[in-house]
C-alpha cells in the first residue's frame, strides 16, 4: 500500500513538472508570436500576473497583497523587451531552452543569489523560527564575513589552516592521481594479453557507490580488525626487528585522519586518470614513435618529447576537473572522519563548511563561509580556464 | 594425459628458447614485470570489495575477526537475511530508485532540449550560456546545499521524495547538457535539413530524426543522472530525518555508526548495492568516458 502511496506521489509530481514546463512553454510562445498584436500589453498584463500570484499563493500558502506589484513589474519589463528588443525572433532556441534555464534560475542561481542574501544577514539556531514564520532576519552587513577570516568555523581549526590544509590536500591528491594513472595507463598501453581484463579490475574504485566505497576503506583503517593494522601486526609476527625501526600498528582514524583521507581518496581518484590517459594515449598514432625509433631515441625522450605533448589536450582538461573535484571533496572526509564528536584535524574548507552550517547550525556564517571558498575557486578556475580558453568551444 | 605431457614439454622448449634468445629473454622480464605491477594494483583496487564480500558471509561470531582468508570458516548467508527482515534495507532501496528514476526522468528530458538548442542555433546569449554552464561545475557542492535545504524547509518538503528530487533535479543538467551537445554535433545536419525539405516543423526534426539518433548519448545521460543521484549522500543527510524514508547511502551509513557498527549487514548491504552498480558502470564506461572527454577536447 505505501509503496503505491509513493508511486502516486512521485508520479503526480513528474505531471505537475510537465504541467509547468507546459504553462512555461505556452507563456513565452504567446510572447513570441503575439508581440506585434494590439492586444498583446493588455492580456499579457491582466492574464500573467494574476496566475502567477495564484500559483505563488498555492505553493508557499496564503495570499499577499505586495507580489501584485512585483510580478506587474517583471511581467511589462518582459513585455516591453519582447515588444521593443526580441521581436519574435530566436523562437525556437529559447523555447527549447526555457525549461532548462527556468530549472537552473530556480534551484541554481536562486539559491546562489539567496545564499549571498543570508551572509550578510544572521540565520542561526535561534532566529530559525521566526524566520520561518515571518521571512525576516536581522542585517548584520560584513559581520559574518568579518568572522570568516577571525574565528573558527568548527571548535578549534582557523580559516587559515583549513585554506594551508586545502591547499596541500589538493596539491598531493592530484599529483598522486595524476602520477599513477599515467603509470598505470603506461603499463596498460604495452600489447599485454588480459589487458580489458586488467582494465575493469582497475576501475572498481571509482565504479563502487562511493558511499560503499568510502566507508569500506574506513573499516579497512580500523585500529583493531582493519586490513591495514593486521598486515603490520603479522609483519611484526615475522619480522620481529621492524618493531625496532617504529613500525607498530597505528590508531589511523584519530590520530592521522588526514593521512586516512589522503590515501583513501587516492586510491578513489587514481582509476579516472588512468582511464582518460589511456583514452589520450591510444589515440596516439604510432607512426611518431616508429619515426622517433629511426631516429635512435631513448624510452625517456619518446616520453617527454612525444607523448607528453600529445597527451596535454587530454590531461588538462582532466586535471583542472580532477583539481576542482578534490577541492570540494566532502565525501571523503565526511565520512571517514564522522559527524558530531569527530575529529577536526582532516576538515579541508568546503566539510568544515558543511559542518559549520549542518553540525554547529551556524547557517549565515557558512553562507559566508561558502561566499568565501567560492571566490577563491573561481579564481582559481578562472585563472585556469584562461589557459584553454572556453569560448573556444562555441563552433 | 600424455596431451598435457605434450603441452608442458613444449612450452618448457619455448621458455628455453625464449631464455637462450637476449632481446627474447629481455621482452620476457620485460612482460613479466608490467604483468606483475599491474596485478598487485589490480588487487589493490578490489581488495575492499573482495572483503567487504568475506566479512558479509561471516557467522555473526566471528565479524571482528582478524582473519585475512576470503571465504570465512562456517560460510553463512546470515547477515543478508537479517538485513533484509530486520532492517529497512528494501524499503531505503525503494526509496532511492524512485527518488533517482524522477529526477534522471526530469534531468534528461530538459537536458535534451536545451542541448540541441546549443548545437542547432545561433542566438544571443549562447556563449553566456555556455559559459554559464561550464562556471556551474565551479560551485561548490556544499555551497548550495544550505539554500537548498532553507528553500525545502520553507516549502515544507522536508523528509519528502519531493524535496530530495527538487534538491537533485538539477544537479547533473550542466553536465547532461554538455554531453548531450557534443553528440547532437557529431550527427550531420543534413539530415535535418533533408527532414525539413520533406515539410516537418524544426520541432518535429529534432522529435523524430535527433531524439532517436541519440538514443546512446541519451542513455549515457541517463546512467549519468541516475549515478550521481543514487549515490548521493550530504543532501539526504539533511533532508530526510526519519529512517523510513532514507535513502539507502544513509541507510547504510547508519549500520556502520560510529559507536556500534553492524559490521555484518553494512557488509551484506554494500554487497548488494554495489554488484548492480558495478555491473552498469563496468557496461557504460566507454561511452561515459567518451562523453567526459569529447566537450572538452575538441577547440
Amino acid at each position: 500500500m505505501e509503496i503505491l502511496r509513493s508511486i502516486y506521489e512521485v508520479a503526480g509530481f513528474i505531471v505537475l513538472i510537465a504541467l509547468g514546463v507546459a504553462a512555461l512553454e505556452g507563456y513565452f510562445y504567446y510572447h513570441f508570436k503575439c508581440h506585434d498584436k494590439p492586444w498583446f500589453l493588455p492580456v499579457a498584463l491582466a492574464a500573467f500576473p494574476a496566475a502567477a500570484v495564484v500559483a505563488a499563493g498555492a505553493v508557499l500558502g496564503g495570499y499577499q497583497f505586495r507580489l501584485w506589484f512585483y510580478f506587474l513589474a517583471a511581467e511589462a519589463l518582459i513585455a516591453a523587451a519582447f515588444r521593443y528588443a526580441v521581436k519574435g525572433r530566436h523562437t525556437v532556441p529559447y523555447l527549447l531552452l526555457a525549461p532548462a534555464f527556468v530549472g537552473l534560475a530556480l534551484l541554481l542561481v536562486y539559491p546562489f543569489v539567496f545564499e549571498v542574501y543570508l551572509s550578510f544577514h544572521d540565520l542561526k539556531l535561534t532566529t530559525i523560527m521566526s524566520w520561518k514564520n515571518t521571512g525576516t532576519l536581522p542585517f548584520v552587513g560584513l559581520r559574518q564575513y568579518f568572522d570568516v577570516f577571525t574565528t573558527s568555523p568548527l571548535s578549534e581549526v582557523t580559516f587559515w589552516a583549513l585554506l594551508l590544509r586545502t591547499l596541500v590536500w589538493t596539491f598531493t591528491n592530484v599529483f598522486f592521481h595524476v602520477a599513477g594513472g599515467f603509470a598505470l595507463a603506461l603499463l596498460l598501453n604495452n600489447a599485454i594479453r588480459f589487458k580489458g581484463f586488467y582494465r575493469t579490475l582497475l576501475v572498481v574504485p571509482w565504479a563502487m557507490p562511493q558511499v560503499v566505497a568510502v566507508l569500506a576503506m574506513r573499516g579497512e583503517f580500523h585500529s583493531q580488525n582493519g586490513f591495514v593494522n593486521i598486515v603490520i601486526s603479522k609483519l611484526l609476527e615475522v619480522f620481529p626487528f621492524l618493531a625496532s625501526l617504529g613500525v607498530a600498528p597505528v590508531q589511523w582514524l584519530s590520530d592521522y585522519p588526514l593521512l586516512t583521507c589522503t590515501i583513501i581518496n587516492v586510491w578513489l581518484g587514481i582509476p579516472f586518470m588512468m582511464v582518460v590517459i589511456l583514452g589520450g594515449l591510444q589515440s596516439i598514432s604510432s607512426s611518431y614513435y616508429d619515426a622517433a625509433d629511426i631516429d635512435g631515441a631513448s624510452y625517456f625522450q619518446k616520453l617527454r618529447f612525444i607523448t607528453l605533448p600529445l597527451i596535454k589536450p587530454v590531461l588538462m582538461p582532466a586535471v583542472t576537473l580532477g583539481t576542482v573535484w578534490t577541492f570540494n571533496n566532502i565525501n571523503v572526509i565526511y565520512l571517514v572522519t564522522g559527524q558530531a564528536g569527530g575529529t577536526e584535524q582532516a576538515d579541508i574548507l568546503v566539510s568544515a563548511l558543511y559542518k559549520a552550517a549542518f553540525t554547529y547550525n551556524r547557517y549565515s556564517y557558512s553562507a559566508a563561509f561558502a561566499i568565501v571558498v567560492f571566490a577563491l575557486l573561481f579564481f582559481i578556475s578562472v585563472t585556469y580556464l584562461h589557459g584553454f580558453d572556453a569560448a573556444k568551444e562555441e563552433r | 594425459m600424455h596431451r598435457i605431457k605434450k603441452f608442458f614439454s613444449a612450452l618448457r622448449e619455448d621458455a628455453a628458447a625464449v631464455m637462450r634468445d637476449p632481446i627474447q629473454r629481455r621482452k620476457f622480464f620485460k612482460y613479466l614485470l608490467i604483468h606483475l605491477v599491474v596485478v598487485t594494483a589490480a588487487l589493490v583496487c578490489i581488495y575492499p570489495l573482495l572483503r567487504i564480500f568475506s566479512v558479509s558471509l561471516r557467522p555473526g561470531d566471528k565479524l571482528f575477526s582478524t582473519d585475512l582468508s576470503l571465504i570465512p570458516d562456517n560460510a553463512t548467508f546470515v547477515a543478508y537475511a537479517s538485513l533484509l527482515k530486520d532492517t529497512m534495507f528494501l524499503r531505503w532501496l525503494w526509496n532511492s530508485l524512485l527518488i533517482t528514476l524522477a529526477t534522471s526522468f526530469i534531468g534528461v528530458s530538459l537536458a535534451s532540449t536545451a542541448a540541441y538548442a546549443f548545437s542547432r542555433f545561433r542566438f544571443p546569449g549562447k556563449k553566456a550560456g555556455l559559459i554559464l554552464l561550464l562556471s556551474s561545475q565551479m560551485i561548490p557542492a556544499g555551497m548550495l546545499i544550505l539554500p537548498l535545504f532553507l528553500m525545502i524547509m520553507k516549502l515544507k518538503l522536508m523528509n519528502t521524495y519531493l524535496g530530495m528530487i527538487i534538491a537533485y533535479s538539477v544537479s547533473s543538467l550542466p553536465f547532461s547538457i554538455w554531453i548531450l551537445k557534443g553528440y547532437y554535433d557529431t550527427i550531420p545536419r543534413s539530415l535535418e535539413e533533408a527532414a525539413l525539405v520533406d515539410g516537418t516543423s524544426q520541432v518535429g526534426a529534432f522529435w523524430r530524426i535527433i531524439l532517436p539518433l541519440s538514443t546512446p548519448a541519451l542513455s549515457i545521460a541517463f546512467l549519468f543522472n541516475f549515478t550521481t543521484a543514487w549515490n548521493e549522500y550530504l543532501v539526504a543527510r539533511v533532508v530526510l530525518f526519519s529512517s523510513k524514508q532514507y535513502t539507502w547511502t544513509l541507510g547504510l551509513f547508519e549500520l556502520q555508526g560510529q559507536y556500534i557498527t553492524q559490521w555484518g549487514m553494512f557488509a551484506a548491504g554494500s554487497m548488494l548495492v554495489t554488484i548492480p552498480v558495478l555491473a552498469v558502470f563496468l557496461y557504460s564506461s566507454k561511452w561515459l568516458i567518451s562523453g567526459l572527454t569529447l566537450g572538452s577536447v575538441k577547440g
